[in-house]
């Protein structure tokens, strides 16, 4: 044992450093569309039930294009509504169809045609297995013709187009969920040739894919912790690699940084009940313009980020009205003003209880663990005794019933506010934070049965109009997500990512090219 | 005239040892307060004079993370020691003056508990223990015992079997007299030494509980946690991250074996007047 633990950070560096690079060559860089693309990924995206949708894939959390199945819809870099498959959409007076018109040339890559039977099939399918993309809304999809689907719905869902961007298309005559998700059949703009458990996938263009053909050929995806990625770039073996902000001030020959724009939003949940100091909505005000942002962004990220004042920054949903301007004296007297006054320590104290708060995050994740430390420090400095504790998934949700948790939270679909602020069912509060608003619930519950997209954005936005002034979560930081990119390629205009630093920036993997 | 002879050699090494762990000792349960305050001004520095370990990303002293995380190891040692050697004492006579099943009954429970993998059963009681400081402590301190009561119980047993002891019986002297006055003066170097011993495998089972992420929340100041969180900058060329801590870990560790070592030559017989 003694042993073990001396040998453990060099056995496992090595290990890091030594495996995972071995399958890479490294190549002479040729000018032309044809040669080989790697890009490294973290461990973590590779997918547990691998690339079959019903199962997860390209969904969830982490929403990110399948790209070895086609969708009906897919998502503009502005997050507006694109169309892949979908040629036209329709929402019934009631919001309870949408019919689908679909082109009629796609193909699946066994040279079976794409039919408005395998979208109804893949829905009705996802629906009941899918534990990852939720389809409650939906009662059942139903193909009329070839080229028709119509969506029966349970309830009015006016965002459907942005599930329907989420969902990859299934082959119905070639779809065992036991094996699908390793011999994935797609209609896409990729195959996938090999997948490597626990090290790489390589993809390959599909040729007969009814869109533009993809430039990149070839695409290998490896998957590997974050300093093994930094090493596979300094080594050259690698044409993009995911980094964060630590690595961002080395310099490495041949390749500079890309940051892209995210709604990779961290924010605190301030409970309005069971902790004396946050149950005061002007308290939470006074946290909110209290925090210096760009200052944590500074420290913590290195300066890659932008400040966060909602769950969605930037997107077409969003409402101004959440952007507070940082006024810590304004917090103070705020604080002063709820007769919480600063004792001869520096803390404030009201009727004997001190100000205190004790700011959770998840162990294990540095930038989260940074962001708990920052906010202390700034919590400090307004009077508020702050300690930082890290805590695991197992009781996280638990302790934020009570206490400020740290939280990765933005996906391109208005649901994160309904998940974040709507009262749960058979409950008298949101799920993660204790809060509730029924003005709010109202707006959003109208935007949901609302029939036309954009008048919806606006009922999401009079929602956070609603909700600004209680501040149930104080909004941070957006961080940016990093890559190491080799001179020469270029990579295709990004839409602003979502929470978790995986697929998306091969989103458009088809359309990157050398120079 | 011999003034400098291997026993006052000795003697002042122990003493120069157990200084500087306790010193190590103090100074980190001081500095607890200082090793968990982070200061982003300060961020990423080399070993310099007003912080000769560095500091980490956070701006965190490295040196007082160090002496700190090792404190709360030294400390979780004294409780491990403590309790290992009173477990092993009671038991060990217990087994060997009771003799038949009793004896029978504590080897099974020690076999039973040297059967699970050490690190495995820390980790077990720990998380029953409900995690966080107390499951760590508790992990470790609870564990250890069992080499100790064998060589205890060994030691009893041949004790039990010494002439003169035979000799006190037959005398009618009293089970506890007989104890206090034969067997515990003939117990207590074995004891010590063990006792001493015990530090080295404690505090660095503590690392790797804490290292393996089990127990302690990263902000702690644990040195396992310390060790962990450097191995992510090393390709960043952030050597001192590990250096420092790491060696720090190993001659803590160094000086209580070398501790333990001389205590045993000093206490036992054969060697004391060497």
């Amino acid at each position: 044992m003694k042993r073990s633990v001396l040998l453990l950070p060099v056995l496992v560096v090595s290990l890091l450093a030594g495996c995972q690079r071995g399958p890479v060559g490294s190549f002479s860089p040729e000018p032309g569309h044809s040669r080989p693309l790697t890009v490294v990924l973290p461990v973590s995206a590779e997918p547990a039930a691998g690339f079959d949708p019903a199962f997860g894939w390209g969904a969830g959390e982490h929403v990110h294009e399948p790209l070895i199945q086609s969708t009906l819809t897919v998502t503009n870099p502005d997050l507006t509504i694109g169309y892949d498959l979908a040629t036209g959409m329709e929402v019934g007076e009631d919001g309870l169809t949408w019919t689908v018109t679909m082109r009629d040339d796609a193909r699946f890559t066994d040279g079976e045609a794409l039919t408005a039977g395998d979208v109804a099939f893949t829905y009705n399918t996802v629906k009941n297995t899918s534990s990852v993309n939720d389809l409650t809304m939906l009662d059942r999809a139903e193909a009329v013709g070839d080229t028709t689907v119509v969506f029966h719905m349970a309830r009015p869902f006016s965002i459907w187009p942005y599930t329907m961007a989420a969902v990859g298309i299934l082959p119905e005559h070639a779809y065992d969920p036991a094996t699908y998700g390793t011999a994935p059949i797609g209609s896409g703009r990729y195959m996938l040739k090999q997948w490597d458990r626990g090290q790489q996938i390589i993809l390959e263009y599909n040729p007969d894919y009814y869109g533009p053909q993809p430039r990149m050929e070839q695409v290998t995806i490896l998957f590997m912790e974050e300093d093994a990625a930094f090493l596979a770039v300094q080594a050259g073996q690698a044409d993009l690699a995911y980094t964060s902000a630590p690595y961002a001030g080395q310099d490495v020959e041949g390749y500079s940084l890309l940051s892209v724009r995210t709604v990779d939003d961290q924010g605190i949940n301030l409970p309005v009940r069971n902790n004396p100091l946050t149950a005061d909505p002007l308290v939470r005000q006074a946290i909110n313009m209290g925090i210096d942002r760009q200052q944590m962004i500074d420290h913590v990220l290195s300066g890659y980020g932008t400040p966060a004042y909602s769950v969605c920054d930037g997107l077409p949903w969003y409402s101004p009205v959440n952007e507070v301007e940082h006024d810590p004296e304004g917090a103070k007297a705020l604080l002063d003003e709820r007769d919480w006054l600063p004792g001869a320590d520096g803390v404030r104290t009201k009727g004997g209880v001190r100000a205190a708060l004790t700011i959770h995050y998840a162990a294990g994740d540095p930038v989260r663990q940074g962001i708990a430390a920052e906010l202390a420090n700034q919590l400090r400095e307004l009077g508020i005794e702050t300690d930082v504790k890290g805590v695991g998934w197992d009781t996280a949700y638990e302790d934020a019933l009570s206490n400020p948790l740290v939280w990765g939270w933005g996906a391109h679909t208005p649901m994160e506010l309904y998940n974040i602020y709507h009262t749960a069912p058979g409950s008298d509060s949101a799920l993660y934070s204790p809060y509730a608003n029924k003005k709010a619930d109202e707006l959003m519950d109208a935007a949901l049965a609302c029939t036309d997209l954009e008048e919806s954005y606006s009922l999401w936005q009079a929602a956070q109009e609603e909700i600004a002034g209680d501040v149930p979560w104080v909004w941070l930081v957006n961080v940016d997500h990093l890559y190491w990119v080799r001179d020469g390629l270029h990579v295709a205009e990004q839409k602003i990512h979502p929470h978790g630093h995986g697929w998306s920036v091969v989103n458009n993997i088809d359309r990157w090219s050398w120079e | 005239m011999r003034t400098w002879d291997r026993r006052r050699s000795t003697l002042l090494l122990l003493i120069a040892a157990g200084a500087a762990l306790l010193a190590v000792s103090v100074a980190g349960g001081l500095l607890t307060e200082q090793a968990m305050a982070t200061d982003f001004s300060r961020r990423d520095l080399a070993p310099c004079w007003g912080y000769p370990f560095g500091t980490d990303w956070m701006g965190r002293d490295m040196l007082a993370r160090t002496l700190a995380g090792l404190s709360l190891s030294i400390r979780i040692g004294v409780l491990t020691a403590g309790i290992s050697a009173a477990v092993a004492l009671i038991l060990g006579t217990v087994c060997a003056i009771s003799g038949g099943w009793a004896d029978a009954a504590v080897s099974w429970v020690i076999d039973l508990v040297m059967g699970i993998p050490h690190i495995l059963l820390i980790i077990l009681i720990s998380i029953a223990c409900g995690r966080g400081l107390w499951g760590v402590t508790a992990g470790v301190a609870l564990s250890h015992w069992t080499s100790l009561a064998r060589v205890v119980r060994g030691e009893v047993l041949q004790l039990h079997q010494a002439p003169y002891l035979r000799m006190a019986r037959k005398l009618g002297v009293s089970q506890g007299k007989l104890l206090r006055l034969h067997l515990l003066p003939h117990l207590l170097p074995q004891l010590l030494a063990g006792l001493i011993l015990q530090f080295p495998h404690a505090i660095l089972h503590e690392a790797s509980v804490t290292f393996l992420g089990f127990g302690l929340s990263p902000e702690q100041p644990a040195i396992g946690i310390v060790l962990e969180e450097s191995m992510g900058y090393l390709a960043l060329g952030r050597w001192w991250l590990a250096l420092f801590p790491g060696l720090s870990l190993v001659l803590v560790v160094a000086l209580f074996a070398l501790l333990g070592e001389r205590a045993r030559l000093l206490l036992s017989p054969a060697s004391a007047q060497g």
